[in-house]
């Protein structure tokens, strides 16, 4: 079996004293759509903010691409290039218009001429079918149009696993889907994707498999369909009917 | 039926009357005020123009006029030594053409065009080249003038520009290491930036041009002016990296985390993301401290230079036109209007320009 997308091994992390991930043990196979879901304070946004050094964990090794996730400078700038990232709150810059948002990173990062970031961009501006709203600013955009624009941006580094860190959470209601649409289409086309979401008709549809975390640790994992249909632990059982009965 | 969802048109009459003549109250408070304005313009103007002494040389005729306007005779007659204090009269013109070379380069970096490093770098190193040359002379047959003879207009410019081209870079670095992420940097320098802010800058000023030459090797303390305008960056440096950092401090962490997860490295971070928006935040302030700046020149008199400001006290100074202080006053005062208020209006044109992408 080839190298895995994302290894985390006995990774431990701490907030001073708090404990906030506990032995986390992860291997995410290429190509492979993992959701990730839990009562909130479970440790999810954590686990995933881990994985491009957004957070430091303190035990444990995480590997991404083969790239180990040490101190080295470079090793992190390399895992950031190939880990493409979604914020529930978008963090788009809001001083730059969508199109230069999208080609800031594969200009200064990837070092790629101007003229071809921007081919890429519109290309991928495009996909998340707002390509007319290029030349404007974020502010001048809707919450799931920002989103989208968040997600074409991310796109345009050419990243090898996209993580999603509760997408929609931000999002009124009926823009929702748009963005959803657009995650279902990224996993059609084979993306190795990590979604920490409450969306759980979207895991039920794409996710190859799903994990619920409590407490900083990972409580049960499988299927959708055994993981919905069956629970096998009370936490999950518990945080299901929950959800459900919303 | 569109039609009535429009506001209704105010005359301009009715709008003066329901703005200051609404009650009666209102009418006296307006009628009042109004003379009272009226008065003092027309004061003014019987002041300064209609009853004023223009030509030059005319001391004598100010001294007796009766009218009591004012005697711009010192400014027509003395305005030389207000613009170019000290230096040399027969080449003077130099100290002209430096001033208007400066305030070209000055203008010139306003504009959105020359905002990159690129440009504005070449710029303002040919810009103090040339001013170099044209007031130090030395070179291309230009007779030398040192800088303790440098003064007036010229001087306050170049003390004006120097502080604020080798203290903005400062203040950038130092707001970096205020926020560095190792935290003896990080105290270190608040520790440096709140002790200089904790001092007068007077003190700073005859410590750099008196103190330090005692200190430094010899050959290293150059011309007292260098030394006086590096005491004055640092001062300047210490607040705007304050403000700088109070920019920095108002983003969203989202914002270096979303360039964080792109790739970008720390000085791509600062460049494009952080940097950027920290000065659109921080405009007012910012502005306000090179107002600030452009007024704190005038203290070089302390140590014996002639700013614009001493250049014209020392120009109504004499026995012959000590009776016309107020009018010189008057005129320096003006000149620093003129630099002062350019300088608000441009913030103003920044604060339109920048929110344009904002919300």
């Amino acid at each position: 079996m080839s190298e895995p997308a994302i290894r985390i091994a006995q990774m431990h992390k701490y907030y001073g004293t708090f404990h906030a991930l506990k032995d986390i043990n992860l291997e995410i196979a290429k190509g492979e759509k993992v959701v990730i879901c839990g009562p909130s304070g479970s440790g999810k946004s954590t686990l995933i903010r881990c994985v491009n050094r957004l957070e430091e964990h303190q035990a444990g090794d995480i590997v991404v691409m083969g790239t180990p996730l040490d101190d080295n400078v470079d090793n992190i700038d390399e895992i950031r290039r190939e880990a493409g990232m979604v914020f529930q709150n978008f963090n788009l810059f809001p001083h730059m218009t969508v199109l230069e948002n999208c080609m800031l990173a594969p200009v200064l990062a990837r070092r790629i001429e101007r003229s071809e970031a921007e081919n890429t961009a519109m290309q991928y501006l495009e996909r998340v079918k707002i390509p007319e709203q290029a030349h404007k600013y974020p502010g001048e955009l809707s919450g799931g149009q920002q989103q989208r624009v968040a997600i074409a941006r991310a796109l345009c580094m050419a990243p090898e696993i996209m993580l999603f860190d509760e997408p929609t959470s931000a999002l009124d209601p009926e823009m929702i889907s748009e963005v959803l649409d657009v995650m279902v289409g990224l996993a059609e086309e084979g993306m190795t994707m990590v979604c920490v979401t409450h969306e759980m008709g979207f895991a039920r549809r794409v996710a190859d498999r799903v994990i619920f975390m409590a407490d900083g640790e990972i409580i049960e994992q499988g299927a959708p369909d055994q993981f919905f249909d069956n629970p096998q632990n009370e936490r999950t059982k518990l945080f299901l009917s929950q959800i459900v009965s919303d | 039926m569109a039609k009535m969802f429009q506001p209704p048109k105010d005359s301009f009459q009715s709008r003066i009357k329901s703005r200051y003549f609404a009650t009666r109250r209102d009418t006296i408070i307006s009628i009042v005020f109004a003379t009272f304005v009226a008065w003092v313009l027309w004061s003014l103007i019987g002041w300064a123009l209609l009853n004023a002494t223009f030509a030059p040389n005319a001391g004598d005729i100010c001294r007796e006029d009766l009218h009591g306007g004012a005697c711009w005779s010192v400014v027509s007659t003395r305005w030389r030594i207000v613009l170019f204090g000290l230096y040399p009269f027969e080449e003077q013109w130099r100290s002209a053409l430096a001033c208007v070379v400066m305030v070209v380069v000055g203008v010139l970096s306003c504009l959105p065009w020359f905002w990159s490093a690129k440009r504005m770098a070449p710029l303002w190193v040919v810009g103090f080249a040339v001013f170099y040359i044209l007031m130090r002379g030395g070179f291309f047959g230009l007779s030398e003038v040192t800088e303790q003879n440098w003064g007036g207009l010229s001087l306050t410019i170049f003390i004006f520009a120097g502080t604020s081209l080798l203290g903005m870079p400062l203040a950038i670095i130092f707001a970096l290491l205020r926020r560095s992420e190792l935290p003896w940097i990080a105290r270190t320098m608040a520790l440096v930036i709140d002790t200089i802010r904790s001092l007068p800058l007077l003190s700073i000023m005859f410590t750099f041009a008196i103190v330090l030459p005692f200190v430094l090797p010899d050959g290293w303390t150059g011309d007292k002016l260098y030394r006086v305008i590096v005491g004055y960056a640092l001062f300047f440096a210490c607040y705007q990296a304050e403000i700088i950092r109070g920019g920095m401090q108002s983003l969203p962490v989202g914002q270096e985390e979303a360039a964080k997860a792109l790739g970008l490295g720390y000085w791509h971070r600062i460049g494009y993301i952080v940097l950027p928006q920290a000065f659109r935040n921080a405009l007012p302030p910012t502005v306000n401290q090179f107002v600030i700046t452009v007024k704190e020149t005038s203290l070089v008199t302390i140590i014996g230079f002639f700013d614009v400001m001493a250049s014209g006290r020392a120009a109504s100074g004499t026995a012959e036109w000590n009776f016309a202080v107020i009018e010189m006053y008057v005129f320096v005062g003006l000149i620093f209007f003129v630099f002062v208020f350019s300088l608000s209006r441009y913030g103003a044109y920044l604060e339109r320009r920048l929110g344009v992408g904002k919300r």
